[in-house]
Order: C-alpha cells, then structure tokens, then sequence
C-alpha cells in the first residue's frame, strides 16, 4: 500500500521548477549540497518505503515506480525478481516534458532519481544503482544485499 | 525522475536547506524569474485577465479548491484549501515552517515586473487557506490593504507596494 498516492489531475511544469532548482542550487551549494538535499528527501518523505525495505518488503517500493511513472505516461518496463527490481525508463517524462516546453535539461537531472533510490535504501539491505542508458533512458536496479 | 506528484515534498526540503542558510529570498527570485517564462507574456499582454486564465488552468492542474472572481480593477484568488502546503503536511519529513512564503516570494517580483499590485492575506503558516486580491490599480491594492490591516494581523498581509 502507497504512502502516497495521488490519483486526480498532474501539473508536468513542475519538471521545469524541479530543473531549475538543480542548477540553482548546484551553481551556488555545490553538486554535494544538491545531493543531500535529495538524498533526504529520498531518506524522509519516502520513509514508509525505506522502512518496508528494512523489513525486506519492497513491495511499496515497486508499487511506487509502477503508480508514478504510469502517472507521467512513461514507456517503462519493471521485472522483479526475490533480489532485484529492474526498472528500466525508456524516456523520462521529465524530460520529455522540458523538451516539449523548450527548456534545457539541468546536466543534474538523473541525480534526482539516483539520490532519492539511494536515501530510500539507507539503511537496509537493499541498494541502489542507476544505469544512464541515454539521455532520457536509464534502468534503475535495486539489489538485496547478502545477509553478512 | 522526482514525480510532479511529489514536486512540493522535494520543495519543502529545499525551503528547509536554504531556510538553514538564511538563503530562501535569493532561490524565490530565481523561481520567480522561471516562472516569466510561463507567465509574463500572458500577464503582460492580457492584465487581469491573463492572470485569472493562467489560475483558471492551474486549479485544474494542481487541484486547487479556489474561488476565483474577477471584478473590475481587483482579481480575487481564495484558496479555500490550498493542494501544495496540504500535500507538504501530509508528508513524513514533516512541512518547513515558511512553507507558504514562497508564493508571494515568487508571485511578488513577477507582478511588480508586470505592472500588477498584489495584497496577500496568509491566514497563518499552518493554515492551507489564503486569499491574494491582485489588481492593476495602486490606490485599489491600498485600500484593499488598509482594508485588512483593520482585521488581521500585519504579519500576515504581505503586499510588493508601499
């Protein structure tokens, strides 16, 4: 069950805040500071995922990609398996939103999705790990750890 | 991809890091000057009246529970139950206590460029309610001011006009 779940209409030009607010924030903190910021929000807003995941539960993890990112209309493919989510995005919506619009992709962009997988999974056993495939395709691998 | 669902909770964290570095008023600027690019012409070109259409589509879009009315020279927006501090109180990380002074933060600088007054009746920081009474007229925004300075608290009407 989603934490979270908006189910009524989407506002895509928050894409062009959320851009702009990576440079913004990179041009005068620094790419670290743009990394904890969504590190936290990766680790806080989503912590009903984060402590499922302490559990070994993902399934509000994969629950979450599969809502969002049919929400936005991405072509996407999820294949889970007892140890890994493969998410694999074959055109973030973000960014075919900006394009559509005519803005600039921040060169920051995909920090968001590997920051905020990242803060999801501190702490448990799972890790994440994104592979840039293209400019606006990527897989997101979450993998369970051994137990040590 | 942060999900446009989830845009003001990332905001919200954002708010909270620059609040801690006393750095919100410069980042309200530059979303401010973002948002020419959706919103000046229109508000340039049409008034008021561009102002309402574009508030017209974001109801929709963001969800808003708002009464919009335009009469003559005032455009009033009352946010009955604001969709952005709603979402940043039903949120884990817990919402920034200045949460709602990026709107005016961003709309303020925008409207002065466009040659619009806008008079902001906050409610309280906690509450998500608000009302904006926007015009295109200097002596209708201070009356509209004086109006509210007789009944709520100054701190919570936030005008870009002496």
């Amino acid at each position: 069950m989603l934490r979270y779940q908006e189910n009524n209409e989407l506002h895509r030009d928050f894409h062009g805040t959320t851009n702009t607010t990576l440079d913004y924030i990179v041009e005068r903190y620094g790419v670290e500071a743009l990394k904890e910021i969504l590190h936290r929000t990766g680790h806080d807003v989503y912590k009903s995922i984060r402590e499922k995941l302490e559990k070994g539960d993902a399934s509000e993890l994969v629950e979450h990609l599969n809502w969002f990112y049919h929400r936005e209309g991405a072509p996407y493919q999820l294949t889970v398996t007892e140890d890994e989510i493969r998410f694999e995005v074959f055109e973030c919506p973000a960014h075919r939103h900006l394009k559509a619009l005519g803005l600039p992709v921040s060169r920051h962009s995909c920090l968001q999705t590997g920051e905020v997988n990242a803060g999801m999974c501190e702490g448990t056993r799972w890790e994440a790990s994104l592979e840039k495939v293209g400019d606006d395709h990527c897989v997101q691998i979450f993998r369970r750890r051994k137990a040590e | 991809m942060i999900p446009s669902d989830h845009f003001v909770r990332f905001y919200n964290e954002v708010f909270k890091f620059l609040d801690e570095r006393d750095g919100l008023r410069d980042y309200y600027d530059e979303i401010s000057r973002h948002q020419d690019f959706h919103c000046q012409k229109l508000f340039k070109e049409k008034g008021l009246e561009g102002v309402e259409e574009y508030y017209r589509k974001i109801r929709v879009e963001e969800n808003c529970d708002m009464d919009i009315e335009l009469d003559g020279h005032e455009l009033l927006l009352r946010m009955n139950r604001c969709p952005s501090l709603s979402k940043a109180i039903d949120n884990d990380a817990g919402a920034c206590p200045k949460y709602c002074m990026h709107c005016p933060g961003w709309v303020h600088p925008l409207y002065t460029r466009v040659g619009l007054y806008d008079v902001y009746d906050l409610k309280g920081l906690d509450e998500p309610a608000c009302t904006e009474y926007i015009s295109d007229d200097l002596e209708v925004a201070r009356a509209r001011r004086d109006e509210l300075l007789k009944i709520r608290p100054k701190e919570q009407i936030i005008c870009n006009f002496e």
